[in-house]
């Protein structure tokens, strides 16, 4: 499957630090990858993604990808009140609270 | 020595030094700009008329060693929404007022109807009000030179340009920073009620006054120390924030959808790339500008910055995200640097980003000029507006009234004031504090966050209706509250990750005054300022009708969502309900 994706901030940094093009891109992933195999596929660590929009909103890091698929990878940092907002600090911290 | 209270009134040109009443000893900032407007103006008064009073405050924290703590307020009924206005900004005069034991500054009446203008100096227990022809017509920066030449770099200037002495709807006041550069009390045109005091520039010296007195010094340092702690080890204060400044909401506020463009018709603009903070730190890198650049003296976050043009010349600092977007997404530009250019000149001429971007959004859209001409905006704020042209004042008008002047329903504004860069369809918990926060469209008026109020366990999707309401409520408490320490709205992110940061707020508070305040107390402060605003408000006529988003919003769908905004009158007015 291809996704189109985009990296923010950090993020954009660290990718092009190792020639990776992060900006409006196509990608071809493997088909039923979810959005933290991409991640992981990447080389992040845990923690350097805080949140992943899909297709324009929060979703978590379980959800598994479609072709066609938008995705963009947000790392920590995201000021004001939008953190909370855009429901990513409830979405972070449902995902990194021991169940 | 204790606070006074430094009152001037234009009628006569007299001043006098009054003690601290004691009801308003606890407060600062917006706390004490709205009571003060509350208790001494007619909610029904005209704003450019003689019974509005300007009330210009330092926060509770402010010219203390408290990181952060530089915000002045400044109070008074506004022009543009006819409510209640608050407006803050950094820059050195919190301090130097702190220092000087300045309460707070009531200007109040109208002097005699002519030509002149004056310049209000404030010294020690002590005021000149003296008129100041050389500098009538001219603009911010001279004015602010002009200033520094005659006292020295340590002074504190407020001032207006000559959208100001107009009167104009989208002007400002200017602040002078820790630079020589210029921040603004932005919102709801308050250039207006300075102009129309004839009031010019006013100047406050603080001499060789000492610090800010502390009741327990040692709590307060060591109060202090765990708080900027909590501020530099913050991933949004420590490290985002400094990066990239504001603007790298740009990429994230578009990829949600919400990112109003071409006047608010899209949720996304095909200009983000070019717009966002990634390209704006970069363009900063290679020109040798400064990503890292602070509004006062005692920031350790410093969101601002200083950008150059392509040949590395100085071109404007304080380049933040609600002016990129307003230009930008909203009006059209495609170019960052014509932004950057057009932001020095609004520095220069005093008026508020916000409105004046959104009234460009509604002129184009009534076709007034086309979307994204970057020159004709030019032509306008440096000829037509500076020269009181028919064009000019249309302009300084303000988006809700372009739209009635050329006939637009397409007009993004509440109580007559333009909406910021969050669009309330594809972010309703913005526009829960739109069509709510007695500021009229305000974004900062629900910007900060306050752990011990905020209960955000729950998922919140911002398409969707469920806990908007009450989120927007607990932050709008908090925000009135921080706005009454002279905190910068940054000190309340690292609140949400970091339980020590919220308590050292509130112990240098009590360090300061001798306080013995709690949490709740900080809450109840914040509930307090909001119902005292809402009060002033309804006297003024501004009820449940004018808590409204603009129809269009209600029957037009956002792409790329297709959002709409479908609260019921009903759910919006149970903000109310605490
Ligand atoms: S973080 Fe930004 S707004 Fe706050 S004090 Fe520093 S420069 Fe000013």
């Amino acid at each position: 499957m291809t996704i189109n994706f985009n990296a923010f901030s950090f993020a954009r940094l660290t990718l092009r630090s190792q020639g990776i093009e992060c900006v409006n891109v196509d990608r071809e992933l493997r088909d039923g990858m979810t959005i933290q195999d991409f991640i992981d596929e990447l080389g992040f660590e845990a923690g350097e993604i805080e949140a992943v929009f899909l297709n324009g909103t929060i979703r978590p890091k379980s959800t598994v990808l479609h072709d066609g698929d938008r995705v963009a990878l947000l790392p920590p940092g995201t000021p004001g009140s939008y953190r909370l907002i855009l429901g990513i600090k409830a979405m972070n911290d449902q995902e990194t609270s021991p169940e | 020595m204790a606070d006074k209270i430094y009152r001037v009134r234009m009628n006569d040109l007299s001043f006098s030094v009054e003690d601290v009443p004691k009801e308003w000893l606890g407060l600062g900032g917006r706390g004490l700009t709205s009571t003060i407007v509350a208790a001494e103006v007619d909610p029904e008064c005209h704003p450019l008329g003689p019974n509005n009073k300007m009330v210009f405050a330092p926060g509770l924290l402010s010219g203390t060693a408290a990181a952060n703590s530089g915000r002045t307020s400044l109070g008074a009924k506004s022009p543009l929404t006819g409510g209640i206005k608050e407006s803050n900004s950094g820059g050195t005069s919190a301090g130097i007022m702190a220092k000087l034991g300045v309460k707070a500054l009531i200007i109040e009446g109208l002097p005699e109807e002519d030509d002149t203008f004056y310049h209000i100096h404030v010294t020690k227990e002590h005021v000149t009000i003296e008129p100041i022809p050389e500098l009538v017509g001219k603009e911010n920066f001279e004015v602010l030179d002009t200033m520094l030449e005659r006292y020295g770099r340590k002074v504190a200037v407020f001032s207006i340009g000559t959208p100001g002495e107009q009167r104009m709807l989208i002007s400002n006041i200017s602040v002078k920073d820790p630079q020589g550069k210029i921040r603004s009390l932005g919102r709801g045109g308050l250039g207006a009620v300075m102009g129309s005091k004839k009031i010019k520039v006013i100047t406050v010296d603080a001499g060789d006054s000492k610090e800010t007195y502390l009741a327990d010094a040692a709590t307060f340092r060591a109060a202090n120390k765990a708080f900027t702690k909590a501020l530099k080890e913050n991933p949004i204060s420590g490290e985002g924030l400094p990066a990239f400044g504001t603007d790298i909401l740009v990429n994230i506020i578009n990829e949600a959808g919400g990112l109003p463009s071409m006047n608010f018709r899209y949720g996304t603009s095909e200009n983000a790339e070019e717009l966002s903070g990634e390209h704006v730190a970069e363009n900063i890198q290679e020109r040798g500008g400064k990503t890292t650049h602070g509004c006062h003296a005692g920031c350790v976050i410093q969101c601002s910055q200083v950008y150059n043009d392509k040949d590395g010349n100085y071109v404007t600092s304080g380049f933040e995200y609600e002016m990129i977007w307003a230009f930008g997404a909203n009006y059209g530009i495609d170019d960052i640097d014509t932004i950057a250019h057009i932001d020095h000149i609004m520095d220069d001429i005093g008026v508020d980003a916000i409105e004046t971007g959104v009234t460009f959004g509604v002129a184009a859209e009534g076709g007034m000029l086309p979307f994204g001409d970057g020159e004709a905006v030019i032509k306008i704020l440096t000829e037509e507006i500076p020269n009181g042209t028919p064009t000019g004042r249309v302009i300084g008008s303000g988006a809700g009234n372009v739209g009635k002047l050329y006939g637009v329903v397409r007009v993004p504004v509440v109580k007559n004031q333009g909406m910021p860069a969050y669009e309330p369809r594809a972010i309703k918990g913005q526009g829960i504090t739109y069509v709510t926060t007695p500021m009229g469209a305000d974004h900062t008026a629900g910007y900060a966050v306050a752990t011990n109020i905020l209960n955000s366990g729950g998922h919140i999707d911002p398409l969707k209706k469920e806990g908007q309401v009450e989120l927007s409520r607990n932050l709008q408490i908090a925000s009135a509250a921080i706005d009454s320490t002279g905190m910068c709205i940054f000190v309340a992110f690292p609140a949400l990750d970091d339980p020590a940061c919220l308590p050292a707020l509130i112990d240098m508070i009590n360090a300061r005054f001798g306080a013995e305040l709690t949490g709740d107390d900080v809450t109840n402060l914040g509930k307090n300022i909001l119902k005292l605003e809402h009060a002033f408000n309804l006297k003024a006529g501004l009820g449940k009708a004018d808590d409204r988003i603009p129809e269009f919003m209600k029957y037009e769908t956002l792409p790329p969502h297709d959002a709409i905004w479908d609260f019921t009158n009903e759910e919006i007015d149970a903000f109310w309900d605490f």
